[in-house]
């Protein structure tokens, strides 16, 4: 404090001089009276006396500006000087990387019509690990309980590098860039339903792949564009097998071929709005190198729409997710010679499917209690080629209430009405408790 | 040789080339980073949005969103940067909306 107000002191004896200084000058009145010899001695012992203290004061302030030559000035609370050792600490103590642990648990009773019913539970830490600002590693795994014990499942492990505000690159094992859904929504803490739509998972989209890939997104008007291309060891044809002959296999890790998938998305995002539209695609030639397959070429394409904003008319939130997509494998014909038992056969396998889901929470209502509760409604359905083996055509409509403890921890039932083409039901109903961290 | 040019092929050429445009881009023309966190909320392109309305309308169009005392400011980082890429958020939007969930706790 002292040193405080000797630096006040310092600062206004400048003023002090001109105010005192500016009254003398001002004392040639009217009447022509000038300063006595008494009052000038009597001002020049106080400058001369300030002058000494501002001395000292610079003194003392080289000599704390030296510390070896001095000891430490006591303590005398908070200053810029103590603050900023304090406030790199945490970075000391920390390090200079960045570690963090998301993800999200869940446990699911699933009681399908001429299934046996059974829980189920699974969990799927992301591990996300910040080099510096510019480098992200990203990891996934999900562990779940099979028939033989715990699976264990790399989802994603990602290296990505901000090249500017609008470029970022990536390479490793990613989430298909050309499925919003699987990027986007697939996690069970976002995804509003217990299960997820048929075609876009587990469907006739990629899921992960291995590769490379540039992505971003920049301002356009009051809109931002989101892109995303990528290479990648692409899908494999199924050609050996009579259920499935004609489809991809998207788990083809260790490619079977030196042509490379190209894929990608773009988006159109207004934020005023809360809506976005997008489009994916992805090529590729996925049969086996130096088979007859090797030049079959596979096509997908896939359009997307979400779309969440407040209704002050419905008192609460909508939340509206539509994807539709359609792949295409050229002509081919399997089994040519029927040494596999099911050939020949002839046929280009075209599939499509899609879903749309409208969800509706009141979070404008006056009653605490009600505003957890949010009310889904989906459609989804998946149709096969005709002539084709394999799968068949199936159209589910689901009835789904969430009741959210927390903002990424909510408990789901839902009831769904799903009729495979010319086969019985499997209505099934389910329960789901899941918690995002 | 013209038939190991094919599509794949292509388009990785393209990539590559994507991606030396984008460093030649940062390193002679790149935008000059600010750290005043009101310039970054008012120069997130023509949208002219705050960091909180960033935050709102980027993450709601996903999940609900975390409240910002959720997580430490380091934690905030880390998963920022990890939805910028998967939201396609540019950096500006990125760094605006980091520093309003630092100065809202």
């Amino acid at each position: 404090m002292k040193k405080y107000f000797h630096h006040f002191l310092a600062h206004l004896m400048p003023v002090f001089i001109l105010c005192v200084l500016c009254p003398s000058a001002g004392a040639q009145d009217p009447e022509g009276g000038y300063v006595s010899r008494k009052e000038y001695e009597e001002l020049k012992q106080q400058m001369l006396a300030l002058k000494k203290e501002l001395e000292s004061i610079k003194k003392e302030k080289t000599a704390v500006a030296q510390p070896a030559a001095s000891p430490a000035p006591p303590a005398a609370g908070p200053s810029k000087e103590t603050v900023q050792p304090t406030a790199s600490l945490e970075d000391l103590v920390l390090g200079t990387t960045k570690f963090h642990i998301a993800g999200y648990a869940e446990s699911t009773f699933e009681a399908q019509n001429r299934n046996i019913s059974s829980f189920e539970a699974s969990f799927n830490p992301i591990f996300l690990w910040e080099l510096t600002p510019k480098l992200l590693f990203e990891s996934q795994i999900e562990l779940s309980l099979g028939e033989e014990g715990t699976d264990v499942e790399l989802e994603f492990a990602q290296m990505t590098y901000l090249l500017n505000d609008y470029i970022t690159l990536g390479v490793g094992e990613f989430l298909a860039r050309s499925n919003v859904f699987v990027e986007r929504f697939q996690a069970l803490w976002i995804n509003k339903l217990p299960d997820r739509p048929l075609a876009v998972y587990d469907g006739i989209l990629p899921e992960k792949i291995v590769g490379i890939e540039v992505r971003g997104g920049f301002p356009l008007g009051p809109t931002r564009t989101k892109y995303a291309f990528y290479v990648s060891n692409g899908p494999k044809l199924i050609t050996d097998d009579p259920s499935a002959a004609g489809m991809l296999d998207w788990d083809n890790f260790s490619d079977n071929n030196d042509d490379k998938a190209v894929g990608g998305r773009v988006g159109l995002f207004v934020p005023m709005l809360g809506m976005e539209a997008g489009y994916g695609f992805e090529t590729a030639k996925p049969g086996d190198q130096g088979t007859p397959f090797a030049h079959v070429r596979s096509w997908l394409q896939s359009v997307d729409f979400n779309m969440n904003r407040d209704c002050d008319f419905l008192k609460g939130a909508i939340d509206l997710h539509a994807q539709y997509a359609w792949t295409r494998v050229d002509h081919a014909v399997f089994d040519p010679d029927g040494s596999l038992g099911f050939g020949p056969l002839s046929f280009s396998n075209k599939r499509d499917g899609g879903y749309v889901q409208v969800a509706y929470r009141p979070t404008k209502v006056d009653v605490d209690f009600l505003r957890n509760f949010e009310g889904i409604f989906r459609w989804d359905h998946l149709n096969h080629a005709p002539g084709g083996p394999g799968a068949i055509d199936e159209e589910r409509w689901t009835l789904g209430l969430d009741y959210w403890l927390g903002p990424s921890t909510a408990i789901k039932a839902a009831y769904e009405w799903d009729k495979p083409h010319g086969q019985p039901n499997t209505n099934a109903v389910l329960l789901q408790a899941v918690m995002g961290f | 040789m013209t038939s190991k040019l094919n599509r794949p092929g292509l388009a990785l050429i393209a990539l590559v080339l994507f991606a030396i445009a984008g460093f030649c881009w940062e390193a002679f023309a790149g935008p000059k980073k600010t750290s005043n966190a009101e310039n970054e909320s008012s120069n997130t392109g023509n949208m002219q949005l705050s960091g909180e309305e960033l935050w709102t309308m980027n993450c709601r169009q996903c999940h609900n969103i975390r409240p910002p005392t959720m997580y430490s400011n380091a934690q905030w980082d880390v998963i920022v940067h990890h939805m910028r890429v998967r939201a396609n958020i540019t950096g500006q939007e990125q760094r605006a909306i980091v520093e309003f969930l630092k100065s809202s706790k």
